[in-house]
């Protein structure tokens, strides 16, 4: 078949233009400043009752705001962590991002990531609106890069009508804490349901116990690998901490198999009646609360021995926040926008319709929660400190070394001692590579 | 001669490839060039300044106890598919090619063997999962049901046994496919050859050996190529049932450069773990493109 000369150079044209405008797409979206601006907000709560609630706020936010449009994103809890770095990678940063606190918030704030809201926040009635302990750990170099949005703390949760079944009380000390667990195991129960398959479940019992174990400031050293090389993370409450946690493994406490199944199983195993205890957040309260009722469940904080070195009162958790981004070309808008967020009014409302507590000034009373709820707020209140999540406080090159550690120390492959010593080798090779690097 | 490059016949069907080159050339060969530069440098994907460290990259690589222990899975992960997907998927469509069983019978298997390769893998990596769940998983109830219940174990807990355990669950998803592929070319040999055979008094697993097996070498080469490539591309199932873990014991290759580039904030050495596996999979598909030649010249 000949086809025209013409009409093949045409073809030809169409199909070099079809290509150049496909790669060029995208490039011109600058649009006119002044108008409609749109602020990017990026989280990790995909859930329908927590997209339900960040809707009906932006609904709100733009209905005030009709010139600033709220363009949300979120994706669950594992996969934000690779996913807001694939973002940064690629000079794509969302406005307004989730951050946990400690290490992982510092870094965004080292490598110039996060808009300093110092002056935003100290000099303005905002710092009376937020609770100011959930704040310091977005604090960097005595700098604000974040807010906290809610308020969180790990709580061994337990069933009461095993424990008054078996005339159980809450343990005050580790070793009474290891009796219980003995009593409920030769009832025919498993004592604790612990689900281990991302093996952060297991770095929030060690963190727990390397608060108590390790002196404090000893143990912030070494998080913030600033300690001396000739004694970082030899402190031997390290190794003790993965000694008890093993026993509590060793000795059958836990399920079968906990690195082969999943939190949430673990979770409803406890739900269904199937465990005596399970070591949960303040923000699976309301799941405990709703499945089980308040008056059926206690809690308490996982307790430590009088001579232990560390710090008794602590209490493992951290705030959940958000930072926003230090190139945004909106940041007084971002900034309206993380305000509106975490207001005493939507603060309640968070708290009514999840269950959470906001970290929102006022915004738990008796109306919002339910006294399991605030019972555990109390509980927050009188630890003389938090202890932030483990995995998400030290550097995370250490921590790719820590965790899978502790998977090696439930299966016995490894021992406390070489899991602390693999730890010690890579927390000097990373204290070197940023000692080079600044 | 030169000046016939100019003339229409030459430069229009060049004009015609030029879209095409031209995506390949910037979507596939320049990533590639560009992941080797990126693989000589430290940087990380929140704070993108590259600093030079030379080889240094692969030097680390060669001494990573969890890279040596990723190419192994990697090769078990091969020789084990090759195992069902090429060896047994063949044998499978034999059976159900030869007439041993009845023909709705053989519809029946063909069907119910290929239907998992047609499932989402994240559907079939979590419906998995709770199979192998230590205490309500379907497999350790039978095994404890009909007595076996010393052989009920954690299955993707366990460092010795999480690795299999994914195996298994691929073999199940891709040796019907394989099948499949096999049965077509079974078809495609003349009956004539059977028959005749038949006549002469081989039995079908002499027939099985001297025409299935020859006239199905194209097949089989393709399949041989097709599951060793994957075997060491793999990432998403792994990914989805156990990350790698635990304790990095199901860890393979293209688990780890995600785990050390978008976890680790190491770019530079996933770079670096990138570089290892193209350079496998281009010796493999080097030796496939060689081995696919010899066989149509035989």
């Amino acid at each position: 078949m000949r086809v025209p000369k013409g009409i093949r150079w045409f073809a030809v044209g169409l199909l070099s233009l079809a290509l150049l405008a496909g790669c060029s797409g995208g490039s011109g979206s600058g649009s006119k400043a002044g108008e409609t601006i749109t602020l990017r907000f990026f989280h990790k709560w995909p859930e329908p009752d927590h997209m339900a609630y960040y809707n009906a706020v932006i609904q709100k936010w733009e209905k005030e705001h009709p010139n600033i449009k709220i363009e949300m994103e979120a994706v669950s809890d594992e996969a934000y962590k690779d996913k807001i770095r694939v973002l940064m990678a690629g000079n794509n940063v969302p406005d307004i991002y989730f951050s946990w606190a400690g290490e992982f918030a510092w870094k965004f704030a080292r490598a110039g990531q996060a808009l300093d809201l110092t002056d935003a926040f100290m000099n303005s009635d905002w710092k009376d609106a937020v609770v100011n302990s959930a704040v310091q750990p977005y604090v960097w170099d005595g700098k604000v890069y974040g807010i906290p949005m809610r308020i969180n703390g790990k709580f061994m949760v337990y069933n009461k009508k095993v424990f008054n079944d078996l005339g159980l009380q809450p343990p005050k000390t580790w070793d009474e804490f290891l009796e219980v667990c003995e009593t409920i195991k030769q009832a025919g129960i498993v004592p604790i349901a612990f689900g281990n398959e991302f093996p952060w479940a297991a770095s929030h019992y060690v963190g727990d116990l390397n608060a108590k174990l390790v002196p404090p400031e000893v143990r912030q050293a070494d998080y913030l690998l600033e300690a001396d090389p000739e004694t970082l993370f030899t402190d031997p409450g390290y190794v003790e901490a993965l000694r008890r946690f093993k026993e509590l493994n060793d000795k059958g406490y836990f399920n079968e198999g906990p690195n082969a199944i999943g939190h949430d199983m673990a979770r409803s195993n406890f739900l269904v009646g199937n465990t005596a205890m399970i070591y949960v957040e303040l923000e699976e309260f309301v799941t405990v609360h709703e499945e089980m009722g308040d008056e059926n469940v206690g809690f308490f904080r996982l307790p430590s021995n009088p001579g232990d070195r560390g710090d008794p009162n602590v209490l493992t958790g951290a705030p959940d926040g958000f930072m926003i981004y230090s190139k945004t070309p909106h940041p007084e808008e971002a900034i309206a926008f993380l305000k509106f967020l975490v207001s005493e009014e939507n603060g309640k409302e968070y708290v009514r319709q999840l269950g959470i507590p906001s970290a929102a000034v006022g915004a738990v009373t008796e109306e919002t929660s339910f006294p399991l709820l605030e019972a555990g707020l109390q509980e927050v209140d009188k630890a003389s400190g938090m202890a932030l999540w483990l995995d998400t406080d030290i550097n995370i090159k250490v921590i790719e070394v820590y965790l899978p550690g502790l998977q090696a120390v439930l299966t016995g492959s490894k021992t406390p001692e070489q899991v602390m010593q693999e730890v010690r080798d890579q927390a000097l090779k990373v204290q070197q590579e940023l000692k080079a690097g600044s | 001669m030169v000046r016939r490059w100019f003339t229409g016949r030459t430069i229009i069907p060049l004009l015609f490839l030029a879209p095409a080159i031209i995506a390949l050339l910037i979507f596939v060969y320049l990533p590639v060039v560009e992941n080797f530069y990126y693989s000589l440098f430290r940087w990380s994907a929140i704070d993108p300044t590259l600093r030079f460290v030379g080889l240094e990259n692969y030097r680390r690589l060669l001494s990573d106890p969890i890279v040596l222990r990723s190419v192994i899975n990697n090769v078990l992960y091969a020789v084990i598919s090759v195992a069902f997907q090429v060896y047994l998927a063949l044998v499978l469509a034999a059976i159900l090619e030869s007439g041993v069983i009845s023909r709705r019978l053989a519809a029946f298997f063909r069907s119910a063997l290929f239907l998992p390769s047609v499932l989402a893998i994240t559907v079939i990596g979590v419906t998995w999962k709770l199979m192998y769940s230590p205490e309500i998983g379907v497999i350790n109830q039978v095994l404890r049901a009909i007595g076996l219940g010393s052989l009920a174990r954690p299955w993707l807990g366990l460092e010795n046994t999480a690795i299999y355990a994914i195996i298994g669950v691929s073999q199940w998803q891709w040796t019907g496919y394989m099948m499949i592929l096999f049965i077509v070319a079974i078809q495609a040999i003349p009956r004539e050859l059977f028959e005749s055979a038949t006549i002469d008094g081989a039995n079908r697993i002499q027939q099985f050996f001297h025409i299935t097996v020859p006239s199905v070498r194209e097949t089989t080469l393709v399949n041989l190529a097709v599951t060793v490539i994957g075997a060491f591309k793999v990432f998403d199932i792994v990914w989805v049932m156990t990350g790698g873990g635990p304790n990095h014991a199901s860890e393979v290759l293209g688990n780890y450069m995600y785990r050390v580039g978008f976890r680790n904030d190491e770019m530079g050495y996933a770079s670096a773990v990138a570089a290892l596996i193209f350079v496998i999979t281009f010796i493999l598909t080097f030796i496939q493109l060689r081995i696919g030649r010899t066989g149509k010249e035989a």
